[in-house]
């Protein structure tokens, strides 16, 4: 711990008296306390003055009160700041401490409400409770804060505690499982490949993206997708996400018409296929796009059912709308493209 | 005229496996299995173009920033494309930021490959589809929450969007000259401005702020 730490904590708490004091004359320091503030009423009643005593002898007593009770929390921070349970720290004589704290400061208060306060009794009503408000809450303040720091200590364990449990549990499920098939899988080249590039997907995901739910985002809902094809035909597709929304069935269905372009790209076209989403206020784009060959949209069958049920007719049934750009030779992009606005 | 370039990768099938796939017009001069192997060589060869894993043993780091760090200050200034597996936004920001000039994955093929370290030995910067993703992302291109800083460096033009889109969309340098009727030329220019901003950008959170949303 560094060393400005713990004097600056003891000058916040004891301010007027700990500057020279070792800190195992807490009674001594208490006794001196009591005296002066005595020696303080006894002067101001010999010379008059009468109010000075109605609230100085309480706010003596009060501060020792203070000293009485915090003392003990003090040494047990410093002892050792994370620990949470407090109170295994004291011993009896911290709690003799901290009970002749709470006596006292209750005492005091009290004390200080027998004043009259020259019979001004409005202000008398509004100041007594203001009083014993503030003195009860400076009591427990430091408590109320080494409370607050132990239970969000405790929390933060807790959450360690169950993170490495679930890594645990999805390395398990996961790579050990897939390392297990791939070694039943060893003379099957092309199984090994496709669980190896499954494996590094989900763990790559794992590791680096967020896990979020296809419902809350349309970016997820889309790698999802391309992923089932990457599966389902042994393709490498790359996915890049700018922006993300919650995903409505108009997206969804913009998803959907993609990832039958993807799937036409993967069937027909040669890798690599990108894609790329972009969500905006006004519109939700996917192009989907493959390396070749190419073909001439105008000469499909129009019984083929592929880019024009699928692809285009998706899109238009949600208010959107997708677009087929190739030639022979050239390569292959769909552009999707779904208005947002109306969602809201 | 040969490109000469130096590999750093710690996997050894790695650097086979790059050296193997580059055109025969680069010649692999020399190569680095960590964070002082890679400046030695760097310094006894004096490449065009250093191929550098972001992930490399040594150093204080994470490998490449130091090897960055060390060789960037070299006299002739070598130029470094960034070659790697991870996807952390952190990390291809950082490298980039750094002073790489370009980011490609390993899965990369091996004439796009070829082609990429020819463009970074000619002074060009090299964006990957996902990098320029994380550009637009970054640079708010497509009307994220991130406040705009009225300064040019914190923007993007209307046409480097344009390119940094149809880079994400994964055009190349060629396909997007066709596309948007400028010169390979232009777009190289474009994109240089980008990695410009991108190196320069007072975004100091940059990094950390595309950690956080995992984006590239």
């Amino acid at each position: 711990m560094c060393e400005d730490e713990p004097v600056s904590q003891s000058v916040r708490v004891v301010r007027p008296l700990r500057q020279d004091t070792p800190p195992s004359s807490w009674w001594r320091v208490l006794l001196g306390l009591l005296m002066l503030g005595m020696a303080a009423v006894l002067l101001a009643q010999r010379y008059g003055a009468d109010d000075l005593t109605a609230w100085m002898m309480p706010l003596a007593v009060f501060i020792a009160a203070l000293v009485l009770v915090w003392s003990p929390l003090e040494s047990a921070v410093q002892s050792d700041p994370r620990r949470p349970d407090v109170v295994s720290l004291f011993s009896r004589d911290a709690w003799a401490r901290v009970v002749l704290g709470v006596v006292l400061a209750i005492g005091s208060v009290a004390w200080f409400a027998q004043w009259d306060f020259n019979g001004q009794k409005l202000v008398r009503a509004l100041v007594v409770p203001v009083v014993a408000v503030a003195g009860v809450g400076l009591v427990l303040a430091p408590w109320w804060m080494r409370l607050l720091r132990q239970v969000s200590v405790e929390r933060e364990q807790r959450a360690r505690e169950f993170e490495r449990a679930e890594i645990a549990a999805h390395l398990h499920d996961s790579v050990l499982q897939t390392l297990t098939l791939i070694r039943a899988k060893a003379s099957d080249p092309d199984a090994v490949v496709r669980l190896a590039r499954s494996q590094e997907r989900d763990l790559r995901s794992y590791l680096y993206q967020e896990r979020r739910s296809p419902a809350d985002s349309v970016a997820a809902t889309l790698t999802q997708a391309m992923s089932e094809v990457e599966d389902a035909h042994g393709v490498e597709i790359s996915v890049v996400n700018v922006g993300d929304a919650p995903t409505t069935p108009a997206l969804a269905a913009a998803v959907r018409a993609a990832r039958e372009a993807a799937t036409n790209a993967a069937r027909h076209g040669h890798e690599p296929i990108t894609v790329y989403a972009e969500v905006t206020d006004a519109r939700y784009d996917v192009y989907v796009r493959d390396a070749g060959p190419g073909f001439s949209p105008e000469a499909v069958d129009s019984d083929r059912a592929g880019i024009r049920h699928s692809i285009v007719g998706r899109a238009e049934r949600h208010g959107g709308t997708a677009t087929v750009t190739s030639a022979p030779g050239k390569r292959t992009e769909v552009a999707i493209s779904m208005p947002r606005k109306e969602q809201r | 005229m040969s490109v000469r370039v130096v590999i750093v990768d710690d996997h050894d099938v790695i650097r086979v496996g790059v050296k193997e796939s580059l055109d025969g017009d680069i010649e692999v001069v020399g190569q680095g299995r960590d964070v002082e192997s890679a400046i030695e060589a760097v310094r006894a060869t004096a490449p065009d173009v250093v191929i550098l894993d972001v992930h490399l043993p040594g150093g204080s780091g994470g490998g490449a920033l130091d090897v960055l760090a060390q060789i960037l200050t070299d006299s002739p200034v070598p130029r470094v494309l960034a070659l790697s597996v991870s996807d952390a936004a952190d990390d291809v920001v950082a490298v980039v930021r750094a002073g790489a000039r370009g980011y490609v994955t390993k899965s990369i093929s091996g004439p796009e490959l070829s082609d990429a370290v020819r463009r970074v030995a000619g002074g060009d910067a090299v964006f990957s589809p996902r990098l320029a993703g994380f550009v637009l992302d970054a640079f708010n291109a497509a009307g994220g929450e991130v406040a705009h800083l009225d300064e040019d460096l914190d923007k993007l033009t209307e046409r480097e969007q344009e390119v940094m889109r149809l880079i994400a969309r994964g055009y190349t340098y060629r396909e997007v000259s066709e596309k948007l009727f400028i010169s390979i030329k232009t777009v190289e220019t474009h994109v240089g401005k980008v990695l410009h901003k991108l190196q320069l950008s007072n975004r100091h959170e940059l990094a950390r702020w595309a950690a956080q949303r995992r984006i590239v």
